[in-house]
């Protein structure tokens, strides 16, 4: 059941909709360092989120090869993340037209202009950020007032103003503010990573200070670099946002911050966008006190033909008894058919939501914490480290984050169909069915007439 | 109005009812002008009413649509490929599973092709002998061989409501008679191999195939000769290779006349609107094509006023819905059950970019082609077919002199001008 419950504090400006509570902390010191945790999520008219829990990730504002109704009839998933960098592209033929998602008429049952243009179900909540899970690199770099978004027509600044408009606009239930990021590996040094938390800083202090910030829960970027770079960020989220109640949630991009968070925004709801590539790494940053997370190994794995196949806790009962030796799914190969992707979707999301909701059963049984860390020990001794690498050939490589690196490459999908060997090698053979122009004349067996 | 024709027909038409072993075939109408017929055809999964589009689901899945997505737009009577459902998932796992039906889920009839098809349209140099058509595998190369037994065998395996005999299949445009007529009568002795090896009649209906390519001589001499074997249904095969219209329009008429009354008729491989609309005035009753679908994934929307490219920028700021007053799930009205409030916006932003779009528009392609063989039916019923034709063809061409001359041509010798005020 969802409870629609403004803010709790009174005084609070910005009194948002959305409502997180801890059902249980599995640690003693909870109160003071984060760790893992039950919880329930909650937003108006939306389907509640018990964590810890995934959302679904999606790509130009479909989660990949479902449609709205299996969405609806087939996913546990309650909540999608978009990225605004899918919806802004500026076509060549008419670069001057806005948006078009802006302008997306609402209904009772598209609510808001994000779910109206996706047709995503109002049932499902929408998280908002700038860049995809994982986001591209761009070779531009960010400035003090706008970070450079990868587009379907390439890159593009996008400042700081003209996301919060985006914002309040598409009224996502959730939304992530800009982050200064490199969206690279490589750490970056100090002086970088120093200007990363002084931007990010300055900019949540503008979303802040907007009334359009008000239009949607907000959950704060903890930046990927350590907390001696960002401490100052941390402590102005946790003394000016926390009492006003305008900060709903942290949004992190690397879960080895979560130890050092300070006590205030214990009570947080801690989004993680750090992609975990395993189930292994889900249940590591689970221990370290994620609740929700974005799982882009779901799209990926799907598209790679691989069925995944694990459970939490670990199936007790392995056909053998040596270690390691389930395999986290089954590659199917080719399912050559586009309905193979979308029931594998359905499948990898419905074994991704029971492993979930077996975690949640372990952190809530009487010896919570002890009993989840022998799971995660059982877990981690009964399955391979990695999934299967797949094989499957994709309908088309989809999407602009595939990028040519210079041309030249080979096709990715082997073409289908080959000819039959040399002609008249075989016995018996009669006449070709298809002569077509050339081939008639040139094995002499009939003029290319012109048609009458 | 329509009521008051419904009835009048009602009285006026003694419904005629036909049956073979696992097939019955009632004709419910006739339109009084053209050879349109209205009728209802019982398979072993179900009633099906004719005239009907049936929509490919080639390798057993319709392009990106669950089964259940699939039974929404109405459809009951589907295709798959026996070529490729032979290569894959092949005739072991089918047999295992217990047929097509199972393997995929799907509770309503299966139509099969015989395998032969594929020849012409996949494989450019596949060989044609007495025996059988000699190929090679696309998946691993080897050399194959299908030959009538074996396609029964595998359309047996498969369990389809309706089979179809392997053929030898050229493009009607083949300059070679002496080819054509080898082909067509090849075509006949085949069925008869193919008759004598189907091991299930009482519950599969097998189809025989009239080839003959554009010559109405030997079409007339392969109806005669396949109609001799009485098989529950014919199909008139061949067609549809690039042909031109005017010449599929004259072989479609030339075989109807000389088909009995009481069996469906299937035009092969046919699927644009204006095809199905003259084929079925022409007298044909089933039609198939992957057009529909193909297009689909093209970003392509069929509406009653034309192919809508969906790609083009005109459409990525347009909020109204594919096809107005549309019913399927794609473009119904949001405040409708199972609506899913799909805008042109959001199928330009995604055709060609996410499998979503494809998806989206297969299933308002399909539901239209079903419809208007819905509408078409109705309106031979009520005996108002000629109308229909001239609604039809007034929605896609603004403009009388846009008709195109075959589809006019066409209807004029089963006694509709599209021209006349």
């Amino acid at each position: 059941m969802t409870i629609d419950i403004p803010s709790q504090d009174p005084e609070s400006s910005t009194p948002t909709a959305m409502r997180f509570e801890v059902l249980k902390n599995l640690a003693k010191d909870a109160a003071t360092t984060a760790s893992s945790r039950l919880g329930h999520l909650s937003l108006p008219g939306r389907r509640p989120l018990e964590t810890p829990n995934y959302i679904g990730v999606t790509s130009r504002g479909c989660l990949p090869h479902l449609t709205p109704d299996n969405v609806t009839k087939h996913l546990q998933t309650s909540a999608a993340y978009m990225s605004l960098e899918d919806f802004i592209e500026k076509p060549q033929q008419n670069s001057a037209r806005p948006p078009p998602i802006f302008a997306a008429p609402t209904s009772s049952k598209l609510p808001t202009p994000l779910h109206a243009f996706t047709a995503m179900p109002s049932s499902i909540a929408t998280i908002l950020g700038a860049r995809r899970i994982p986001a591209v690199a761009s070779p531009m770099g960010n400035t003090n007032k706008s970070i450079s978004v990868f587009t379907n027509t390439g890159f593009q600044p996008l400042t700081t103003t003209d996301y919060l408009s985006a914002v309040s606009t598409l009224k996502p239930d959730i939304s992530i503010p800009l982050a200064d990021l490199t969206n690279s590996n490589i750490t970056p040094n100090s002086k970088r990573a120093l200007r990363m938390a002084e931007r990010t800083d300055e900019w949540i202090v503008d979303w802040f200070s907007s009334p359009d910030s008000s239009a949607t829960a907000t959950f704060a970027p903890v930046l990927p670099v350590s907390y001696s770079m960002q401490w100052e960020y941390l402590s102005r989220l946790s003394e000016d946002y926390v009492p006003t109640s305008q900060l709903s949630g942290l949004a992190l991009y690397d879960p080895a911050l979560l130890p050092d968070l300070p006590a205030p925004l214990l009570s947080l709801p801690r989004l993680s966008l750090s992609a975990p590539a395993t189930p292994h790494q889900v249940l590591q940053h689970i221990s370290l006190g994620i609740d929700i997370f974005t799982l882009p190994f779901i799209n990926t794995i799907s598209d790679a033909g691989i069925a995944l196949d694990f459970s939490f806790p670990a199936s007790p009962n392995p056909s053998s008894s040596a270690e390691g030796i389930l395999p986290l799914g089954t590659d199917l190969s080719s399912p050559e058919e586009m309905l193979g992707w979308t029931l594998l979707q359905i499948h990898n999301h419905s074994i991704v939501s029971q492993f979930f909701a077996g975690i949640r059963r372990v952190l809530g049984g009487e010896a919570g914490e002890e009993e989840f860390e022998k799971a995660r020990n059982g877990f981690l001794r009964a399955y391979e480290a990695d999934f299967p690498a797949g094989h499957a050939e994709r309908p088309r490589a989809r999407g602009y984050q595939y990028k040519s690196v210079g041309g030249g490459e080979p096709k990715k999908n082997k073409p289908a169909w080959g000819k039959l060997g040399p002609e008249g090698s075989e016995e018996g053979v009669e006449t070709p069915v298809v002569p077509e122009g050339k081939e008639v004349e040139e094995k002499g067996f009939a003029e290319n007439v012109p048609k009458e | 109005m329509w009521a008051t024709a419904t009835r009048r027909m009602a009285s006026a038409f003694q419904p005629k009812s036909h049956s073979s072993a696992a097939l019955t075939f009632e004709l419910v109408g006739k339109c009084s002008t053209t050879r349109a017929r209205a009728s209802i055809l019982t398979l072993p999964h179900g009633q099906v009413n004719l005239p009907i589009f049936m929509p490919v689901a080639t390798q057993a899945s319709l392009k990106g649509l669950t089964p259940e997505q699939l039974e929404g737009t109405g459809c009951r009577l589907c295709l798959n490929n026996t070529y490729h459902l032979g290569l894959k998932p092949g005739q072991e796992v089918l047999d295992a599973v217990g047929g097509a039906h199972k393997f995929q889920g799907w509770n309503h009839n299966l139509l099969t092709d015989s395998g032969g098809f594929q020849m012409v349209s996949l494989l450019k140099l596949a060989n044609v002998t007495e025996e059988g058509v000699r190929f090679l595998s696309p998946h691993d190369g080897s050399p194959m061989l299908l030959t009538p037994e074996h396609s029964m065998s595998l359309q047996n395996s498969i369990g389809s409501d309706i089979m179809m005999q392997l053929d030898d299949v050229l493009v009607t445009t083949h300059p070679d008679k002496a080819r054509m007529k080898e082909a067509m009568e090849r075509s006949v002795r085949w069925l008869d191999r193919c008759i004598a090896a189907h091991k299930y009649p009482e519950r599969q209906n097998l189809f025989c195939i009239i080839q003959g390519g554009l010559d109405l001589e030997m079409r007339r001499e392969c109806c005669r000769e396949m109609v001799a074997r009485d098989t529950p249904g014919i199909a008139i095969g061949g067609l549809s290779g690039g042909e031109a219209k005017d010449d599929f329009c004259r072989v479609v008429a030339t075989c109807t006349e000389l088909l009995p009354e009481l069996k469906p008729r299937y035009v092969m491989g046919i699927g644009y609107p204006e095809d199905l609309v003259v084929s079925v005035a022409l007298g044909a009753d089933m039609f198939d094509c992957v057009w529909p679908t193909r297009t689909a994934r093209f970003g392509n929307a069929i509406t009653k006023h034309g192919v809508l490219n969906m790609k083009r920028e005109v459409y990525a700021a347009d909020y109204g819905p594919i096809e107005d007053n549309c019913g399927c799930p794609c473009c119904r009205p949001i405040e409708e059950e199972g609506a899913l409030g799909i805008t042109r916006a959001f199928i330009h932003h995604n055709a060609a970019k996410e499998t979503v779009a494809a998806h989206l528009l297969t299933l308002h392609n399909v539901w239209y082609q079903l419809n208007l063989m819905g509408r078409a039916r109705d309106a031979i019923v009520a005996d108002r077919f000629p109308a229909f034709l001239k609604e039809f063809f007034a929605g896609l061409y603004a403009n009388k002199k846009d008709y195109p001359s075959w589809a006019v041509d066409a209807l004029r010798g089963v006694g509709v001008d599209l021209l006349e005020i």
